[in-house]
């Protein structure tokens, strides 16, 4: 996964309401036809630096499981943050294209 | 911004976040397990890196390496008690070096407003002078825009106060002089510039805190009281407070107001004479304005006072200014002191630091079980080195904080022994600390970035690191015993060579002919007079004229000119025909001078060879550049009587012309001891003209004086070469004990193949004799560098003394012999079988 994808994708995940950790990691997975799958020791130093810049905040919650967990939710900096990110994505994507493409 | 706050908000919360995060994992985990993915990884590691993202990771580190650090120090007390207290003494004395430069010329006077004032000082590219004379001083403070403020002070010879047998020491100041620096007066009053800056306004006095205790017993009621100095009537106003500061720590015990000058010292004209420089001229910068602006503005005003006094005014004359808010205006010439002592106070930090590079070293082979173990188990060298070096820097910080206290104590002595101002305090400020904290970073550099090293890398083994240490501290002490040695061979040279004149049986007299007013010939009257009567007396042998008084404190003016290539100073002198009998100076050539010449000039032996080598200096003229007549008819010995302490110097004499007379100070040479005489010649000086107040004084005295500082000098050096050379023996011993414990096992099988104990005790000392070797000619040929520097300290001893460097060259040898024998000796008592059956 290139660097700052998978902020890209938590925050893209996270943008239709809060969720979990294992929540995130999981519609992750789904969400790729099982292609993706986010580790521990990716998931969470990335959750810790989206917290540290204030694109998200935490907050408790009970879990499926019935269990007092942390879910993470959106701010309005984070929504900003993934549109800034999502072009930035679509530039570099369509240049690879072109590349890929005409070369 | 806002991401700074967060991040200080979990270095806050540390504990909490790492709590939720951890829950969070918890919690992944379990729901992974259900889902039947199960994570595996360790979560404590998985949790630091998550951790490093808040940025803090390194402060954790330095924290456990901070506590362990703790720990192992606490468990060796014995090692830390010893560092520490090596680590007190080298940091110590660089402390206190530094606080004595931070009192004199960093920390501001407790004055209002320091940072404004400023010191002017006369200048061209050939003069300069700190004396100006009043009426220019006048003209710059009518007409400057830059200095808000203009103050003067001029010193005086000490007057009588009342009839005590001690005079009192008097300053003359401008009547802004306190208000300006914000004094307070605990009794009575200050001088008002309203109402002392009138030549004819009644005479007052301020004493000074001190003379009001010691006279006057604290007495509140002096004030308004009459006092009588020199027999002039004066009003006591007030007193100084107790923390009085004064510009440039000018001390005194009575403050006079200057425009009242003419009337404590009858017949004056000083004040008047705009070719006389009396005064020290201070100022008060106005507010915004650079010295170089002010500096600009005087230069014009200079200028202008050409065309209103051109004989007055110099060549290409400028006024200089210089920050005055300190203890003392800094001269280039105290920078060069500076810089000296700083020199060998670093030798000193440097000997510390290497002796505990050494135990360092030492320690870490008891540690290498510990070392390797923390290795084995996954500690990498970079780690292992921090956490070595953080230890280090602990110890350095805890020998910083003992050496602050070491020097405040020191100090705190010193103050109290001598007679300092009480605003001066011996407490650290915030630059000393500053200091103190950088001086304790460099010293951990120097003594635990060799052995941390060393240590990571598992060489514990190798004595290479040991040697070096070795050699360094060697030549420190090599280096300070020299210097110590040149010292105190100075100070013997001084007390018992022949000095070239002799002042054992001469005393002094200062009429201060011209303070009070007198024209030349005037003077010449008195003069005369007081030598006819002064040579009736019996005991008197001889009695003559020197412009300059001589081996008294006070200023001294000399030329720096070139001769030979090099810069020397010389000293001049103006004296009569009887001058060079009375103080034994023999003339090697030529003749003495005759009553009532004019255009000859005598020069002293060293000036004759450096200017005309061998050539015969009779009837030669005295400078080659043309700009005096005055031809050579003499060369008198050296005697370097207004410059002691400086072996190069070479002193000019002119003949004493009939103009010079009101300048002239009289020397009186006697048969026997001179003391009994003292008062008999300062009560006739004074029969002549009541209206006097002459100064006489012991030439031996003023001698001894300078000796006596000289030999203070010696001793601190002294002193500090041998704490450095304890050091180097303590080191020595160290590692000499050290090796043998290392080698025993090799020292028994030599032993038990038949082996001499002389042969195997010389295999253990041979292999110091490189870092002692290699010590020994480095300190021999740094000194040899650096002394150049106190060739005009060393009253003509040179600094390349043969005599100096052999003995400390063969003080080391003995002490470092003595040093690792003592260790050595062990491996004559080896015991053989128990010792291979051991190993």
């Amino acid at each position: 996964m290139p660097p700052g994808a998978l902020v890209l994708l938590i925050l893209r995940v996270l943008r239709s309401g809060a969720l979990h950790g294992y929540a995130i990691a999981q519609r992750i997975h789904v969400l790729s036809s099982e292609a993706l799958r986010v580790e521990e020791g990716a998931l969470y130093p990335t959750l810790q630096k989206i917290l540290l810049k204030g694109w998200a905040t935490a907050e408790w919650g009970i879990s499926e499981t019935n269990r007092k967990v942390r879910f993470y939710r959106l701010t309005s900096a984070g929504r900003k943050q993934l549109e800034v990110g999502l072009s930035e994505y679509e530039r570099l994507h369509e240049a690879i294209q072109a590349v890929l493409r005409t070369a | 911004m806002k991401e700074f706050f967060r991040r200080l908000q979990y270095l806050a919360h540390r504990r909490r976040f790492d709590q939720q995060l951890a829950e969070d994992m918890q919690f992944h985990r379990e729901m992974a397990a259900r889902d039947g993915t199960p994570n595996f990884g360790n979560m404590l590691q998985l949790r630091e890196d998550a951790r490093e993202v808040w940025g803090w990771v390194w402060m954790d580190r330095l924290l456990q390496d901070l506590h362990y650090g703790v720990r192992v120090l606490r468990r060796s007390p014995g090692f830390t008690v010893s560092a520490t207290l090596v680590l007190a003494i080298g940091i110590g004395v660089n402390i206190t070096a530094f606080s004595l430069f931070n009192l004199v010329a960093l920390k501001p006077l407790p004055v209002r407003d320091p940072d404004s004032i400023v010191r002017l000082q006369r200048r061209s590219p050939e003069m300069i002078t700190a004396q100006m004379p009043w009426p220019s001083v006048v003209f710059y403070k009518a007409h400057s825009n830059m200095l808000r403020a203009v103050m003067a002070t001029m010193g005086a010879p000490p007057m009588e106060l009342e009839s005590d047998m001690q005079p009192v020491t008097v300053n003359f100041v401008t009547a802004n002089y306190f208000s300006e620096l914000g004094t307070m007066a605990p009794v009575g009053r200050i001088l008002m510039p309203e109402r002392e800056d009138r030549a004819d306004a009644p005479p007052v006095a301020v004493l000074s805190y001190g003379l009001w205790q010691r006279r006057f017993g604290g007495d509140p009621s002096v004030v308004g009281k009459l006092i009588h100095l020199n027999k002039k009537p004066a009003t006591i106003i007030g007193v100084t407070p107790l923390t009085f500061a004064s510009l440039d720590g000018q001390s005194s015990d009575v403050w006079l107001p200057l425009a009242e000058q003419p009337y404590f010292v009858e017949g004056s004209t000083t004040l008047g004479d705009p070719s006389n420089g009396s005064v020290r001229m201070w100022g008060r910068l106005a507010r915004g304005v650079t010295a170089k602006t002010a500096e600009q503005e005087l230069l014009s005003l200079t200028n202008e006072l050409r065309k209103l006094r051109p004989d007055v005014i110099w060549n290409h004359e400028y006024i200089r200014i210089d920050p005055g808010g300190h203890l003392k205006v800094m001269q280039p010439e105290m920078y060069q002191v500076a810089a000296m002592v700083e020199a060998l106070v670093l030798l000193i930090l440097m000997a510390a630091c290497s002796n505990l590079g050494g135990l360092m070293v030492a320690r870490g082979v008891t540690r290498e079980r510990e070392i390797g173990i923390r290795l084995a188990i996954g500690a990498s060298r970079v780690r292992v080195f921090r956490q070595l070096f953080t230890e280090s820097l602990l110890l350095a910080m805890v020998g910083s904080a003992a050496g602050v206290g070491l020097s405040c104590a020191v100090l705190q002595t010193a103050f109290a022994a001598i007679d300092t101002p009480a605003w001066i305090s011996a407490a650290p400020d915030w630059r000393v600390l500053l200091v103190a904290l950088g001086v304790g970073f460099v010293a951990a550099a120097l003594f635990g970035l060799a052995p941390a090293l060393q240590i990571a890398r598992q060489r514990q083994q190798k004595t290479t690191a040991r040697q070096v240490l070795t050699g360094v501290q060697l030549a420190v002490s090599c280096i300070l015993l020299i210097a110590a040695g040149l010292l105190v061979h100075a100070v013997h040279h001084v007390l018992h060579a022949d000095p070239g004149f002799g002042y054992e049986q001469v005393l002094g007299i200062n009429p201060e002919l011209e303070t009070h007013g007198y024209t030349a010939a005037a003077a010449r009257t008195y003069l005369s007079e007081l030598t006819s009567r002064l040579r009736v007396i019996p005991g008197v042998e001889s009695v003559a004229l020197s412009k300059m008084p001589l081996l008294k404190r006070g200023l001294t003016s000399y030329m720096t000119v070139e001769i030979g290539g090099r810069f020397v100073n010389a000293y001049p002198n103006w004296v009569d025909a009887e001058f060079f009998h009375t103080m034994s100076i023999r003339i090697l050539r030529g003749r003495t001078f005759l009553a009532g010449e004019k255009n000859t000039a005598i020069v002293s032996e060293s000036f004759a060879k450096r200017q005309w080598g061998s050539a015969d200096p009779l009837g030669k003229p005295l400078w080659r550049d043309g700009t005096s007549r005055d031809m050579i008819v003499g060369v008198a010995r050296n005697a370097r009587m207004k410059a002691m302490n400086d072996g190069e110097a070479v002193e000019v004499y002119w003949p004493a012309q009939p103009d010079d007379m009101q300048a002239m100070t009289l020397l009186v040479k006697t048969a026997g001891t001179p003391d009994e005489l003292a008062p008999r010649l300062k009560s006739i000086a004074e029969g002549l003209d009541s209206k006097l107040f002459p100064s006489v004084w012991l030439l031996k005295s003023g001698f001894h004086e300078t000796a006596s500082d000289l030999e203070k000098l010696a001793m601190l050096v002294t002193l500090l070469g041998f704490v450095a050379v304890a050091m180097a023996s303590i080191g020595i011993s160290g590692l000499v004990a050290y090796t043998v414990s290392q080698q025993t096992k090799e020292f028994a099988i030599r032993l038990a193949l038949g082996a001499q104990q002389v042969q195997v005790l010389a295999t253990v000392l041979r292999q110091f004799r490189w870092p002692l070797i290699a010590g020994l000619v480095a300190g021999s040929g740094i000194a040899a560098g650096l002394s150049t520097t106190l060739r005009k300290t060393l009253y003509g001893v040179s600094n390349l003394d043969p005599a100096t460097y052999t003995a400390a060259v063969a003080i080391l040898l003995l002490v470092a012999g003595l040093a690792a024998f003592i260790p050595a000796r062990r491996v004559l008592r080896v015991n053989i079988s128990k010792t291979l059956r051991c190993q």
